[in-house]
């Protein structure tokens, strides 16, 4: 009875995966994915024949039935590191070679089938290529793809990593900007760990990842004394300093607390750092001093708008003092709060010269108060007389 | 009704007559400082600050070699004029969609470099690097008896 | 009227006086208050100022009758600096915040123009309601006087609403509001109420209604408040001066001194508003926006105690009633002279009519506190 039901089924679909007949909730997962859009059957995974409806028929001949976990990184790549197979969808086809030099890869290698392989992160049945938002592979999304594992701090105990990567990540200025304001522009963990290459970054290369964006800072940091330093140290040069996931955002206060890390109180690199925090501390004061300044000459109203895009170039100045700040060259740092406090000075000179020669309007009103007095004295003489002739 | 002043005219109408006038010169000052005033306020404000007419004026278009950026400040939104050809301008906010640092343009490269954060644009204000997301709007730039024009 | 040929005469006065009647052009110094009575127009232009002047005036002509004058002379002022922020200004929504702008920060004296224009506004006003309320408390509305109290009234609405039209054309922040807070209570007058909401164009200020405020602003309202100075002039020249019981009429002297006390009064009231204008400047405010309600806006002075009061009446009364209980006030207030029922002016005759004024005057006082302290936008 339930064969002729089945047959019948099968008679009225016009589907090339009659697994998905016994199999209906895979069925559900199936059907959203990429590979049922481009026809993979079943088989090309599981093997068996696709066409049979009985399940001796197709569990027959190659089938595999559910891979072994040390298996499937090959078993993808049978398609996907095909150049041939994969050129019509312009899919890159190093992914496999990218994994086997990966931690995952070398751990998978070595027999630890606790580590990520592709369906960890691809999902099994309802693969979504990355550009898809709901892909677990979603640049928005990787976070929380990677936390599954890595957010298992029992499953991290076991490796000696500590910490939870991916909340860290969420609380940290690359994770907000990534996850609540969508600025694409933001990393994603693979962004600097690879990702079918993932691999923390060694020490020594810290500075490379991060400069992919921050390229400023690096070419700075790079001139100064700390690259060797910490290389040598074995710190992670970026991380050491400004946290691995977590970043928060970078300011001058900083130069208060990160270098008392590594040096003393009293030493010269902690003098120094104090310096150059008080050269910007100092221009940032000016500045600000001078915007009020602006504020007030605006609401009398005084023409403002050069004053207000001059102050726009000063605290572009200051802004580019940070990134210099990793020269630790005091000069160069100085040399730029220096130009924005000079165009602060003068603009405040200039306004508070403006501001003073409104001065002379109170002057002037006096002037007009005696003119004017005078002028009711005359009026009030002659108005005398007219009273006295009028009188006669 | 004889005033005693007209009993004595030769001797008090030179000094009266000088007085008279004094009071009128004095008191004249009142129409002259209303006309100043008024001829003072009625002089048009030079053309850059009359109301906005929509026009931003940018300098000599001959004067700008080919590949040239000039930085215009106009208030808290400052722009650069590029010459690309014998015959066009680009005009593009100077101000960073990022974070709104000021641009620097970069002769070599032809493009927008931002100080801050290494953000860069192209002449045509597409982003080639860099944190900023969105791309800088082009004013509309035109050439008007070799002055190059920005219609807002 | 033949031309003495002995006579010297300037030359250009005399080819006018043969062609014109100078004398009846002149008479708007009389119709406006400057001059008490009519200039003789039978004679050539200077015979009949002369003969004005040396005309006998009492010298009981004092304060506080300046009230009337002193209102004229802030309508002049206000005149002369509109008409010269008028040559600046420009009354579309896009560019009149960009005009004043322009004209308040490039324009030299301009910022002071607009000042004084502004001051004078606010001194008109009050002028105005002082002049309303002495006459209230003095009886000056009795027989043969209502014309005057049905002017006086009327002078002190319209300038008003003037005032108000003026407050949206800068089109900042503040104008802006005000005027939305204002129309709410327009917009809530049952008789006439939609016809002047009509008339403006809409209760939202948009660029059509600052068009139409404007038009109100500079023409519509400025000729009606000089033709309710001219009533206001003509029906006092024809009652006469009013004493109260018990003044003393003695005193003579000639028009002339008078002249004398006006221009005195006219150059103080211009040293004043000068002073006003350098010294309380009124603060340079951010444009209008629409989508911005700043915190703390409240209807124009005037209209407090009117938002309150319509506010304070409870909600079960329907909203065209306590609109219409407004304007049954405003009208009993026009209609006053028709209304009272006191025999005479003496304060004896009229202690209802005063035990009245001085309630009014309180409550009115409460109102505008009320309508102060209100939160804005229920």
């Amino acid at each position: 009875m339930i064969s002729a039901l089945l047959l019948a089924a099968a008679l009225t679909t016009s589907s090339p995966n009659q697994c998905l007949l016994c199999h209906p909730d895979v069925r559900v997962l199936f059907d959203r994915s990429r590979h049922h859009a481009e026809e993979v059957t079943c088989t090309a995974c599981h093997g068996g024949n696709a066409q049979a409806i009985t399940v001796e028929g197709a569990h027959s001949g190659s089938f595999r039935g559910v891979p072994k976990r040390r298996d499937i990184p090959a078993l993808c790549a049978t398609c996907h590191s095909n150049v041939e197979k994969m050129r019509p969808y312009n899919l890159p086809t190093d992914q496999y070679a990218l994994y086997q030099t990966s931690r995952h890869g070398q751990l998978l290698a070595k027999g630890d089938e606790r580590v990520a392989v592709c369906i960890d992160c691809h999902g099994s049945h309802e693969i979504l290529p990355p550009e898809d938002p709901r892909s677990s592979t979603y640049v928005r999304n990787i976070p929380a793809t990677c936390g599954k594992c890595h957010g298992d701090a029992k499953l991290m105990a076991a490796y000696g990593l500590q910490g939870n990567p991916a909340t860290e990540f969420a609380a940290g200025v690359h994770g907000t900007l990534l996850l609540e304001k969508g600025n694409l522009a933001a990393p994603d963990c693979t962004r600097c760990h690879g990702a079918h290459g993932a691999t923390p970054p060694g020490v020594g290369d810290v500075d490379k990842i991060c400069g992919q964006c921050h390229a400023t800072t690096r070419t700075y940091f790079l001139q100064g004394p700390h690259k060797a330093a910490m290389d040598k140290a074995g710190l992670p040069e970026c991380a050491a300093c400004h946290d691995r996931h977590d970043n928060r955002p970078a300011d001058v206060g900083m130069l208060d607390k990160v270098c008392l890390n590594c040096h003393g109180a009293d030493s010269a690199q902690v003098k120094l750092s104090q310096q150059m925090k008080t050269s910007y501390s100092r221009a940032s004061e000016e500045i600000d001093q001078a915007h009020a300044l602006v504020q007030r000459a605006a609401a009398i109203p005084l023409y403002v708008e050069d004053y207000q895009a001059r102050l726009e170039e000063a605290r572009t100045a200051l802004l580019e003092s940070l990134p210099v700040m990793h020269s630790l060259n005091l000069a160069s740092v100085e040399s730029l709060t220096g130009r924005g406090r000079g165009i602060a000075r003068e603009v405040e000179s200039e306004l508070n010269g403006k501001l003073q020669g409104r001065r002379w309007l109170k002057v002037g009103l006096l002037v007009f108060w005696f003119y004017l007095l005078i002028t009711l004295a005359l009026l009030l003489r002659f108005r005398r007389k007219a009273v006295a002739e009028s009188s006669r | 009704m004889s005033s005693p002043l007209n009993a004595e005219p030769e001797i008090g109408m030179g000094r009266r007559s000088a007085l008279g006038w004094l009071v009128k010169g004095f008191l004249s000052l009142w129409a002259i400082g209303a006309g100043a005033v008024g001829i003072a306020f009625l002089k048009a404000p030079e053309k850059e600050k009359r109301p906005a007419e929509g026009v931003i004026r940018c300098g000599s278009f001959s004067a700008l070699g080919i590949g040239e950026a000039r930085f215009i400040r106009h208030g808290a939104e400052p722009l650069y004029v590029i010459r690309v050809s014998e015959t066009q301008v680009l005009a593009l906010p100077a101000i960073c969609t990022h974070l709104r640092c000021v641009l620097k343009w970069n002769q070599t490269r032809q493009t927008f470099d931002c100080p801050c954060h290494n953000g860069a644009f192209d002449k045509n204000g597409n982003v080639l690097s860099g944190p900023p997301t969105r791309p800088l709007a082009p004013y509309r730039a035109e050439i008007q008896a070799d002055e190059v024009v920005i219609r807002t | 009227m033949s031309p003495d040929p002995d006579r010297p005469r300037s030359s250009v006065r005399g080819w006018l006086e043969e062609r014109f009647n100078l004398t009846e052009m002149f008479s708007f110094l009389t119709s406006f208050g400057l001059f008490p009575t009519e200039l003789d127009a039978r004679r050539p232009l200077k015979e009949a100022i002369a003969e004005a002047l040396s005309r006998p005036f009492p010298s009981y002509a004092r304060w506080p009758r300046v009230l009337g004058i002193l209102s004229m002379l802030l309508f002049l002022f206000l005149g002369v600096t509109g008409v010269m922020l008028a040559l600046y200004y420009q009354p579309t929504a896009g560019d009149a915040y960009a005009s004043v702008t322009t004209l308040v920060r490039d324009v030299s004296f301009g910022s002071f123009v607009h000042h004084v224009h502004g001051w004078a506004a606010r001194l008109l006003i009050l002028i105005l309601l002082i002049r309303v309320w002495r006459f209230y408390f003095q009886g000056m509305y009795k027989g043969p006087r209502e014309a005057l109290w049905i002017v006086s009234t009327l002078l002190f609405l319209v300038a008003a609403a003037a005032d108000f039209t003026g407050r949206l054309l800068p089109w900042d922040q503040h104008g802006y509001w005000q005027t939305i807070r204002g129309m709410e209570v327009l917009v809530a007058l049952p008789v006439g109420g939609w016809v002047l909401t009509f008339f403006v164009g809409g209760a939202s200020p948009d660029t059509l209604v600052l068009l139409r405020f404007y038009f109100l602003h500079v023409v519509v309202l400025p000729l009606l408040l000089l033709c309710l100075f001219y009533l206001n002039f003509s029906t006092v020249r024809r009652v006469g001066l009013s004493f109260s019981p018990g003044e003393s009429r003695s005193g003579t002297g000639v028009f002339k001194v008078h002249l004398y006390n006006l221009v005195i009064l006219a150059l103080l009231v211009f040293g004043c508003l000068v002073t006003l204008a350098t010294l309380l400047p009124s603060p340079y405010l951010a444009a209008a926006d629409p989508f911005n309600t700043p915190a703390g806006v409240r209807p124009a002075w005037y209209l407090l105690a009117s938002h309150a009061f319509l506010q304070s009446i409870p909600t079960l009364v329907p909203s065209w009633l306590r609109g219409l209980l407004l304007e049954a006030i405003l009208a009993c207030c026009v209609l006053l002279p028709f209304l009272d029922r006191s025999p005479g002016r003496a304060a004896s005759q009229r202690r209802f009519a005063l035990i009245l004024g001085v309630a009014v005057l309180a409550l009115w006082l409460v109102f505008t506190w009320m309508g102060y302290r209100m939160e804005v936008g229920r």
